[in-house]
């Protein structure tokens, strides 16, 4: 039952074993609940500042220039056993954040892509993003404590998300759907190692 | 006089922030530093923008090592408060970035310095963690019984 039992080669006692997984999504879906429904410390908030250039999608209007941008990320950790620590870093889900998406997503193992399904279109950068990089992502519909706007089917086909990627309606503020969620998640990304592993 | 001598007190001289701004600088300092760079110090050079070897990721946990500890009153500032932080139990970039209020980007650079002088440890899983089954078969039980 143990699979710690089953690593045996592997030097746990060394250290911490980080691991990262992101959770996307638009402003209101949720990310920083979630994040905050499993994570053994109240979510942290932390800025990157990027300079980028100004691409059309600046509010600013400063179209051309070179700009600083400052984004704010929500981040948890959960000690998963007595050497890995689970990440949970929630990112903002908007076109002009997409630049900085590439550093966060560094070493990650998979997204969750919450989504609030009266607002289903703040997910589509998010989607695109990780679709075009072939990342490992579920599609979790954010239930806000019982009232679902539309269906997980309906949230699928709106999306027009390929039937491969799991789309699971979950409950941010619920510890057990979201870890459920993430579960899901994990799910998806190790079947993907082992489909890997079985082609080597 | 701290025990790194002339790096050091170059350094306190510039805040961490404004030290991304002198790579060059940093660079001629770091030929007389006696520890080896590898590719942490290659990333520091570059601003904080190589995806090289060595990148210090948001997730990275880092922990004070013993000359970390020794060196601790000899620091100032940023580095300072990351090897204090750091010193009872191991933090991650992103979660030093938020307890002393500074982009992570700054902790990148200076976390990845105290790592090439051997004040730091870092903790990070390999480049293809998402190919290693073992470990996310762990990761999944322990997500199970959480």
């Amino acid at each position: 039952m143990s699979v710690v039992s089953e690593t045996p080669n592997r030097p746990f006692s060394t250290g911490p074993i980080p691991v990262k997984i992101v959770i996307a999504g638009g402003f209101g879906a949720g990310k920083t609940t979630f994040v905050g429904a499993l994570s053994d410390i109240s979510p942290l908030t932390t800025e990157a500042a990027m300079t980028s250039f100004g691409e059309g999608v600046d509010d600013r209007g400063d179209v051309g220039t070179k700009t600083t941008t400052t984004v704010a990320m929500d981040f948890g950790r959960v000690a998963v056993d007595d050497a890995i620590v689970l990440y949970l870093f929630g990112t903002p889900g908007q076109d002009r954040f997409g630049f900085m998406w590439n550093d966060l997503m560094q070493g990650a193992l998979g997204a969750v892509v919450l989504v609030d399904s009266r607002r289903i279109e703040d997910s589509f950068p998010a989607l695109d993003y990780f679709e075009s990089r072939s990342v490992p992502f579920v599609v979790a519909v954010n239930r806000f404590g019982g009232q679902m706007f539309h269906t997980v089917d309906e949230v699928r086909e709106a999306l027009s998300i390929s039937s491969h990627v799991p789309v699971v309606s979950t409950d941010a503020r619920g510890r057990v759907a979201v870890k459920e969620t993430v579960l899901s998640l994990l799910d998806v990304v190790l079947q993907r190692a082992l489909a890997k592993a079985r082609t080597n | 006089m701290e025990p790194s001598g002339a790096d050091e007190s170059l350094a306190q001289l510039v805040r961490p922030f404004l030290d991304r701004k002198r790579p060059l600088q940093r660079a001629s300092v770091e030929e007389d530093h006696p520890v080896a760079a590898g590719g942490v110090r290659a990333y520091a050079m570059t601003g904080g923008r190589s995806l090289a070897r060595g990148v210090l990721e948001f997730e990275t946990m880092l922990r004070s090592t013993g000359s970390g500890r020794e060196a601790l009153t000899a620091m100032k500032f940023e580095r300072a408060e990351i090897l204090r932080l750091c010193q009872a139990d191991p933090q991650s970039v992103a979660e030093l970035a938020a307890l002393l209020r500074v982009p992570i980007g700054v902790v990148r650079v200076v976390a990845a310095d105290l790592v090439s002088e051997g004040m730091l440890e870092s903790f990070q899983p390999s480049a293809n963690v998402a190919d290693d089954v073992l470990l996310i078969t762990r990761l999944i039980a322990g997500v199970r019984s959480l």
